[in-house]
């Protein structure tokens, strides 16, 4: 397989393992986010709009006494947006809680990390951004997310650039 | 007590409880440098504070204490048995006084000549370790009982109790174990029972009515309160139709709020905090300035929240230092104007409702209103035109434009230019307000008035785009509805830019709509209702205008995001009653992306209206009210607000009408028969003016709010004396309500019993 994976994961790198990861459905693509870094899947959720805010800024929750933004998922990978409810995942990375928004929410899934594949050089710059590579499984591709690079003050900086 | 004492003894107490664990500690480790440094620590800030606070006894126990422990510290001697004896005697010893002066408020007789000399005798060189334990089975009895006597006066009245219980055993312990074998039964019993006393009777007082509570354990405790209260809203909304509800909900209502302001006051701290830094500030710059300046506090003890208290320190130093430099004059030219050589700078903090007031008042020359005039058109911050029409309150209002100083000279201490705008803005920050007031010759006056808390604030929740936006109400002077036939009118354009002519005179708007979605084709103003959100940030005063209006809520402040918060025209998010969320709209910041700018026109027009109802002599404005088909006035400038409510929330104290806002009564005057009108029809709506009158609030019952015009004066026919009571109004001469003779309501002890008889009556 030519794989050139310079965007090496460092989840990649431990191998052997039993990898949990909780999958996502946005549009016709399937992701994985690392169970480790979910707080809480909120379901059927209406962000509140915020205007003027960067394209990427699904909207703010109620969560827990916070308030929470949210990314969409949908607008990082240039999709329409989608009307009605959504599921959000609260995600906590380096910057703090924050949600994803996704069309919905799936199982968790358990991958070896053996069938960890990093980016594949021909992915455009800005899914390179958001992807850390992917598991191979029996019928598809599950695309992982990098958490930590999801974070709105590291997408409003990578996405004006 | 004074607070410092307070503090001083519940820190020593503390202190002398790590002290003695650390000396039990160190009996198994008699090595360990950092035990001896943390006994020394506490021996060593007991001795230096209480130097400050004047404890003679106190301090001559601890300097000696402090002195066997430098040795021990510096390794010059070995911490033995005897050696640790002698420090919890030492810590007995300290601690009895302690109790003395928490109980007494004096250190009491000073009896520790004994344990003084056991302490120098323990200072003893190490080599004579062995010759020291020899005699010490001798002094230890006398030492040990020395703090006895003393103790057992000061514990008359508490003792009783602690005496028939005897000490625990653990605590006698490490003093029956240390006291050398020569001590007899007696001996040893008595020090462990003081021990146990002292153990106990403190325990009881200060050290555990109080407790130390960290900072961030409070905001997540006010968090939670905040999300009650939302929680309570929603409740309260959602069970407003169903009377089976009603009780358990207003029980909810109740509670919730109690609450909250438990929590809060546990974040409040004494404005003292702040004060107290002030003395030094005045004597050190009054020396550097060459004035005598007398410094006078009051209302120390009022208190405020924690970040609000940091927020106020700065511009409050910066008013003092003001005062000092532009205001109180120096010694010679006070003489020559017959006043007192030595200046007085007042400083005064007073609660007033949800606000903290903090006063600056000097008694110095005052602020020359014709320099203030003069200044302000020499830096182009008015025209000369407007400058000469501008009144004395007015002009005091260009003190905080930025880049305005009066000083003659620049001196060190002030007069930059960067003086009051920073004031301003900083107070405004916190959703404070600055007042100004000042008499050529008398001095000058500032007034902060800081709300209470932050977290918790009440706004105004505005509806645009379909989305809820809270407006801060400390931003907010007035609200204008303008029907939908007239909303193409009514907004008048000059060159793109929309206008509202408030009273006569030009009122800039801001379309929130437009600000939001600058993407959108936004067609000319449409036929529907529009409403203008007067609001007054930073010196700008802008109509913000929005497609509806909801209800004013006291909204709990949400951090947002960083991403969000770059946007820079939100301060924070919320979540309301009916659980939607809201962003909550910075002002300051939507003046400024608006392009509003403090125009020196703009600022004189703005601070003429502020100040339209307050000038004496003046033509005042009024607002027209109608009760029971009587016209009459009610001035302006002290109507606080309108409220429009069901008659069935005015309840009744003995045959007095009283509102109820949150545990505050206010009086309602009813003199127009409005009440009495509707009072078979629970759900008729009446209006209630809440009016301030001196420092209460009054409410007045009418049916209809008119209008607002200013009034004109009439005078006796004849005399030519000016009428009192009765102003022209639109040309017909009506009656002003005398907010005076609303009788006030028994408040304070005295008034209980009349409470009780109006109860009585009630019933």
């Amino acid at each position: 397989m030519s794989v050139a994976g310079n965007d090496l994961s460092r989840r990649g790198k431990t191998a052997e393992t039993r990898v949990e990861m909780c999958s996502v459905r946005v549009g016709q693509g399937l992701y994985g986010v690392p169970i480790t870094y979910i707080l809480e899947i909120v379901g059927k959720a209406r962000p509140q709009p915020v205007p003027l805010a960067p394209g990427f800024v699904g909207g703010l929750v109620h969560y827990r006494g916070d308030v929470l933004t949210t990314v969409s998922l949908r607008q990082l990978l240039g999709m329409p947006p989608k009307d009605g409810p959504q599921d959000i995942l609260v995600l906590e990375n380096a910057g703090g809680a924050m949600g994803l928004l996704v069309d919905s929410v799936g199982e968790v899934l358990t991958a070896s990390s053996l069938e960890y594949e990093p980016n594949p050089s021909i992915l455009d710059e800005r899914r390179r951004a958001l992807f850390a590579g992917a598991y191979k499984l029996k019928d598809s591709l599950l695309v992982m997310l990098d958490p930590e690079k999801l974070d709105p003050m590291r997408l409003s900086g990578s996405v004006a650039a | 007590m004074d607070d410092l004492t307070r503090e001083f003894l519940i820190e020593s107490q503390e202190g002398l409880d790590r002290m003695e664990r650390c000396l039990t500690e160190l009996e198994s480790k008699p090595s360990d440098m950092g035990l001896l440094a943390d006994i020394f620590r506490t021996v060593h800030t007991i001795k230096g504070t209480t130097g400050f606070l004047g404890f003679k006894r106190l301090e001559k126990l601890a300097h000696s204490g402090e002195n066997l422990l430098g040795l021990l510290r510096d390794g010059k001697l070995a911490a033995d048995g005897s050696v640790i004896t002698g420090l919890l005697q030492l810590q007995d010893g300290l601690r009895s006084i302690l109790r003395s002066i928490e109980t007494e408020a004096s250190e009491g007789e000073d009896t520790d000549a004994a344990l003084i000399a056991r302490l120098e005798e323990l200072q003893a060189p190490a080599m004579a370790a062995q010759h020291g334990r020899g005699r010490s089975g001798h002094v230890a009895g006398p030492a040990v009982m020395d703090p006895a006597p003393a103790a057992a006066e000061n514990r008359a009245p508490t003792s009783a109790e602690s005496a028939a219980t005897p000490g625990p055993e653990a605590a006698v312990a490490p003093e029956s174990a240390i006291a050398p074998a020569s001590l007899t039964a007696k001996q040893e019993k008595e020090p462990g029972t003081d021990a146990g006393k002292a153990r106990s009777v403190p325990a009881g007082a200060a050290a555990e009515s109080t407790l130390r509570v960290d900072v961030t354990l409070l905001n997540r405790m006010m968090n939670l309160v905040g999300e009650l209260v939302l929680t309570r809203n929603q409740v309260l909304q959602a069970t407003s139709g169903q009377p089976n509800l009603t009780m358990l909900s207003r029980r909810l209502d109740m509670v919730t709020s109690d609450l909250r302001e438990s929590v809060m006051k546990a974040r409040m701290q004494p404005v003292s905090n702040i004060f107290s830094k002030m003395p030094r500030i005045v004597r050190d710059l009054s020396q550097s300035l060459g004035k005598r300046v007398r410094l006078q506090m009051e209302g120390q003890e009022t208190e405020l929240d924690k970040s609000l208290l940091e927020a106020i320190k700065d511009p409050l130093t910066h008013a003092v230092r003001n005062s000092l430099d532009h205001g109180i004059e120096d010694p010679d030219t006070r003489d020559r104007a017959g006043k007192d050589p030595e200046g007085l700078l007042k400083l005064r903090a007073v609660q007033e409702g949800s606000h903290v007031i903090i006063e600056v008042a000097d008694d110095g020359a005052g602020i020359a209103v014709e320099k203030v005039r003069v200044k302000a058109i020499e830096r182009g911050l008015i025209t000369k035109e407007r400058a000469e029409r501008l009144l004395e309150r007015e002009l005091l209002q260009l003190l905080f434009l930025p880049g305005f100083s009066t000083a003659a000279a620049v001196t060190n201490v002030s007069g930059r230019g960067v003086g009051m705008d920073v004031v301003r803005t900083n107070v405004e920050k916190i959703g404070g307000k600055v007042e100004i007031d000042s008499k050529p010759g008398k001095g000058t006056t500032l007034r902060l008035r800081i709300p209470l808390t932050l977290a918790i604030i009440p706004a105004l929740i505005v509806r645009s785009v379909e989305q809820s936006f809270a407006v801060p109400q400390g931003a907010l002077s007035e609200l204008v509805h303008i029907p939908p036939e007239q909303a193409a009118s009514a907004i008048e354009w000059m060159e793109g830019a929309p206008l509202y002519r408030l009273r006569g005179k030009l009122l800039p708007l801001v379309f929130l709509d437009r600000l939001l979605m600058p993407d959108v084709e936004h067609r000319q103003v449409t036929e529907q209702d529009k409403f203008i959100a007067v609001l007054n940030a930073d010196g700008r005063q802008f109509g913000l205008v929005v497609d509806g209006l909801a209800d004013p809520e006291e909204i709990v402040v949400k951090p947002l995001s960083a991403v969000l918060k770059s946007i820079g025209l939100y301060s924070g998010a919320t979540v309301l009653g009916n659980a939607d969320l809201a962003l909550i709209l910075d002002p300051g910041a939507i003046a400024v992306k608006a392009g509003v700018t403090i125009s020196s026109e703009e600022q004189g027009r703005q601070s003429g209206e502020e100040e339209t109802g307050e000038q004496a002599g003046k033509s005042l404005e009024y607002l027209l009210v109608e009760a029971a088909e009587r016209k009459s006035a009610v001035p302006l400038g002290d109507v606080l607000r309108i409220e429009q409510l069901k008659v069935s929330r005015i309840e009744y104290i003995g045959y007095r009408p009283v509102l109820n806002f949150e545990g505050h009564l206010l009086p309602v005057e009813d003199s127009g028969g409005v009440l009495a009108a509707v009072q078979h029809d629970p759900e008729a709506q009446i209006i209630v003016v809440v009016c301030r009158e001196g420092n209460r609030h009054v409410g007045i019952a009418v049916s209809h709010v008119l209008d607002v015009a200013s009034g004109g004066d009439l005078f006796e026919a004849g005399t030519g004396k000016q009428a009192a009571g009765v102003t022209l109004l639109k040309n017909s001469v009506t009656g002003v309500v005398d907010l005076g003779a609303v009788a006030p309501l028994p408040v304070g002890e005295q008034a209980t019993s009349e409470w009780d008889q109006m109860t009585e009556a009630a019933r």
